[in-house]
């Protein structure tokens, strides 16, 4: 067979597999990696260099230290403590816990940050006798708008940033400002929608403002500890292009230091205990779905066919850039509300390095990623399965009796999304176009 | 020799209807740690007891599936866990019955049946596996008490 049409084959058939869900996407990816180089189209050495091992290390690293911080119990006093400011009251707590869930998941993953937040949210809706539902619908937009402000914020914008040399700093400096508007006008139609009915008496109140945040911190030692390392990490992130570090260097020397911390006090035998607790959490399947990816990504490339399709599309936009960045954002934006925006970003990403030259270089393009960027992270909003947080948190509202089903969470989700894109539109517009 | 032999073959049941006020009484003043749940046919459904109890009075987001492991930040009295189980007194028994619990059949040979209530530290209830249904319960009291009545 051709090895053009074997690969676009290929690369076909597993979005088909991964978007039906019937096999696990890691299974999926490994398994289109390993036909690539079995059909010869690659051979273990330029799979090997497919591989991303900037974003590869970044989420890991990530990942490692968002393991042992939450053992500190730091989130539960973040969402208790910022309930409290406000009193205590409905509406108040739904922003302050939107805010805290937004600008965790700027710094965190998406996914830890809302399995963190969502049950203290229900403990306390709980305890103030309120629907929780639009507490959740609050977060999973918080959870998908705050990761779009930062580099580390969303899978897609560590690939966009490893992929197209963009900085920690470029990415807060470009979309953050953003991010904040878009943000604020999403609150305003939830509380025209559901904050003015959302009511609970003093007593109910009372119950929140008793509880005692500072308790919460289970381990204060661990507490200091994470949260300089933290510190280190995101300054490591701010100075990397001055260090002439990578930023997945950074996180994983966050990650060893403070595995070395958490673990300096205990003996031998216990710390490969706690070091293979810590490991198991790591979310190994995103990570070798990432690697699988990657190495069909570059398979396919190899095949010239990403270049033929760039051509296409620039014949679809005229070559304008200005055509080309709106309608990128439009047309990620709905395919990341329906399809996992991972792959879709991994085949994005060198379509769009093959418009370079069409388009007039390099600097041409940085209106283009953050376009990708902003659709495929905003777009996650759209529907209930445009992100691995919003199933989480469904999942969550499952269980306590007040269920998010699709269509009703499309009904209200998908024109927030369309407000965020419109905002989004004008902002790239004028910013850059 | 079979779990037929040690279990107690007119056990106390519950029904998915009753209700929780009526599944405390029988709990409390039994000290039954967990009480078998049949349907009208006398089929086995699962248990009810101290455990689902100690679940009524948590906050749901602490018992849930991936909730909160910790809550040392709220400090409820006695009055307050007592509140929250009258808040759903009247409830039926099916909002939270255990349905995965290791159960046996009457002809389990003696030493699996007592090395399945070793293992799961509670009585153990004998289903028919044909009918599905409930013939016994197997307490430690039972087993040890018959194993200490008989002549070596």
């Amino acid at each position: 067979m051709d090895p053009v049409w074997f690969a676009g084959v290929l690369f076909v058939m597993t979005y088909v597999v991964i978007m039906t869900d019937r096999l696990n996407r890691a299974i999926v990816s490994l398994m289109a990696a390993g036909l690539m180089i079995a059909a010869g189209l690659l051979n273990q050495e330029a799979a090997l260099q497919g591989i991303d091992f900037n974003t590869i290390g970044l989420l890991t690293g990530m990942m490692i230290i968002v393991a042992i911080t939450k053992k500190s119990g730091i989130f539960q006093y973040l969402a208790i403590w910022s309930a409290k400011k406000v009193d205590a009251r409905p509406w108040g707590i739904l922003v302050m816990l939107a805010v805290v869930t937004a600008v965790l998941s700027a710094l965190l993953p998406n996914v830890t940050t809302v399995l963190m937040i969502a049950p203290v949210t229900l403990l306390i809706t709980d305890a103030l006798k309120v629907n929780p539902y639009p507490y959740l619908f609050a977060q999973i937009f918080a959870a998908n708008i705050g990761g779009t402000a930062t580099l580390i914020g969303d899978p897609p914008n560590i690939m966009i940033g490893s992929a197209a040399g963009l900085s920690f700093n470029d990415f807060v400096l470009n979309l953050a400002p953003l991010v904040v508007v878009v943000f604020a006008a999403t609150l305003l139609p939830i509380y025209l929608i559901w904050g003015r009915t959302l009511k609970s008496t003093p007593e109910h109140r009372q119950r929140v403002l008793d509880y005692r945040e500072s308790d919460a911190i289970t381990d204060k030692r661990l507490l200091w500890q994470s949260l300089s390392v933290l510190v280190v990490v995101i300054t490591g992130f701010t100075l990397a292009d001055v260090l002439n570090v990578e930023v997945a260097t950074v996180a994983m020397f966050g990650a060893s230091l403070l595995l070395l911390l958490d673990n300096l006090p205990r003996s031998p035998g216990e710390q490969n205990k706690v070091v293979e607790q810590t490991f198991a959490e790591i979310e190994w399947q995103t990570i070798f779905f990432f690697i699988g990816l990657f190495i069909l990504v570059y398979g396919l490339g190899t095949t010239g066919l990403m270049e033929d399709v760039a051509h296409d599309l620039l014949e679809l936009t005229g070559g304008n850039a200005k055509v080309t960045a709106i309608s990128l954002l439009w047309a990620s934006a709905v395919a990341s509300a329906f399809v996992d925006n991972i792959p879709y970003v991994a085949t994005m990403i060198p379509l769009i390095k093959n418009m370079s030259a069409s388009l007039g270089g390099p600097q041409a393009l940085v209106p283009i990623w953050w376009s990708l960027s902003l659709g495929a992270c905003l777009g996650g909003n759209g529907t209930l399965v445009g992100s691995s947080s919003n199933l989480i948190i469904a999942s969550f509202a499952e269980r306590t009796g007040h269920p998010i089903r699709f269509l009703p969470f499309l009904l209200m989700a998908f024109p927030l999304m369309v407000l965020s894109l419109l905002i989004s539109t004008v902002y790239i517009y004028l910013r850059y176009l | 020799m079979t779990a037929s032999v040690i279990m107690d073959p007119k056990p106390t049941v519950l029904h998915p209807s009753d209700t929780v006020r009526t599944a405390t009484h029988y709990i409390m003043h039994h000290r039954y740690r967990n009480l078998p749940v049949v349907d009208d046919n006398g089929c086995y459904i699962g248990v009810f007891g101290v455990h689902c109890l100690m679940r009524l009075m948590l906050p749901p987001a602490v018992v849930m599936k991936e909730g909160l492991t910790t809550i040392p930040f709220i400090r409820e009295t006695l009055p307050d866990l007592h509140r929250r189980l009258i808040e759903v007194e009247d409830s039926p028994i099916s909002q939270c019955i255990n349905e995965v619990v290791t159960v046996v059949a009457p002809d389990t040979p003696l030493l699996e049946t007592l090395l399945v209530l070793y293992k799961t530290r509670t009585s153990v209830p004998v289903v028919e596996k044909a009918s599905g249904r409930l013939v016994g319960m197997i307490s430690y009291w039972d087993v040890t008490r018959k194993i200490l009545a008989t002549e070596v």
